[in-house]
């Protein structure tokens, strides 16, 4: 199917061509504890947790 | 669509998911839960399209008003903008692999419009935005992990 006609000769708004980002599933789903791997960010984000300077 | 003053739209967003070839499975699932987000004012549905990007690299997109039984889906491409240009098509289409499809879509954050506004009226400008990998913060923790066991 073609584009609808408003899209052709406009200025587009992405601007560059898109690289690919890494897969997020596979960050969370490696390994033999994926489970565990996936508490540990979730942890990482838990409201209360302080930085260590 | 909604006529939006510029001073209050809220930061717009994409995102391309991608489906490998052969490893999509469609339930509806992904549309009942944007739905969900719409109907609750979290974001406003600017534009989709749907992608393939064939073996040889070429690249079909098809309309959302394309697609035959829309259901759900038919409340927002009502609402569409065609914001997306041609040239966006080639430049999404860039991270695809050949023989894969995928989604495009495009949406305002309306629950963050109000703050967005109020950052702008107080003399604020945007100078930096962006999303954190989820990897990213693997290897934050798992660094701040072996710093703490070489401390032991």
């Amino acid at each position: 199917m073609p584009l609808r006609p408003a899209r052709i000769g406009r200025v587009g708004v992405i601007g560059h061509p898109v690289a690919k980002t890494a897969v997020v599933a596979k960050a969370v789903t490696p390994g033999p504890a994926p489970i565990a791997k996936t508490a540990v960010v979730a942890a990482a984000v838990t409201p209360g947790r302080r930085r260590r300077i | 669509m909604t006529d939006t003053p510029l001073d209050q739209l809220g930061p717009v967003d994409y995102v391309v998911v991608e489906f490998p070839a052969g490893q999509s499975s469609f339930t509806g699932e992904m549309v009942d839960e944007l739905i969900k987000l719409v109907d609750a004012g979290t974001i406003r549905v600017i534009d989709v399209l749907i992608l393939t990007k064939n073996e040889d690299g070429s690249v079909d997109a098809l309309e959302l008003s394309d697609v035959p039984q829309l259901g759900e889906l038919q409340k927002l491409e009502a609402e569409l903008a065609e914001l997306l240009a041609a040239d966006d098509v080639e430049h999404l289409a860039a991270a695809m692999d050949p023989g894969s499809t995928a989604g495009v879509l495009i949406w305002e954050n309306l629950w963050a419009a109000g703050f967005a506004s109020a950052a702008r009226r107080s003399g604020g400008q945007l100078i930096a935005d962006g999303r954190i990998p989820i990897q990213a913060i693997l290897a934050s923790i798992e660094a701040d992990v072996a710093l703490a066991a070489q401390e032991v």
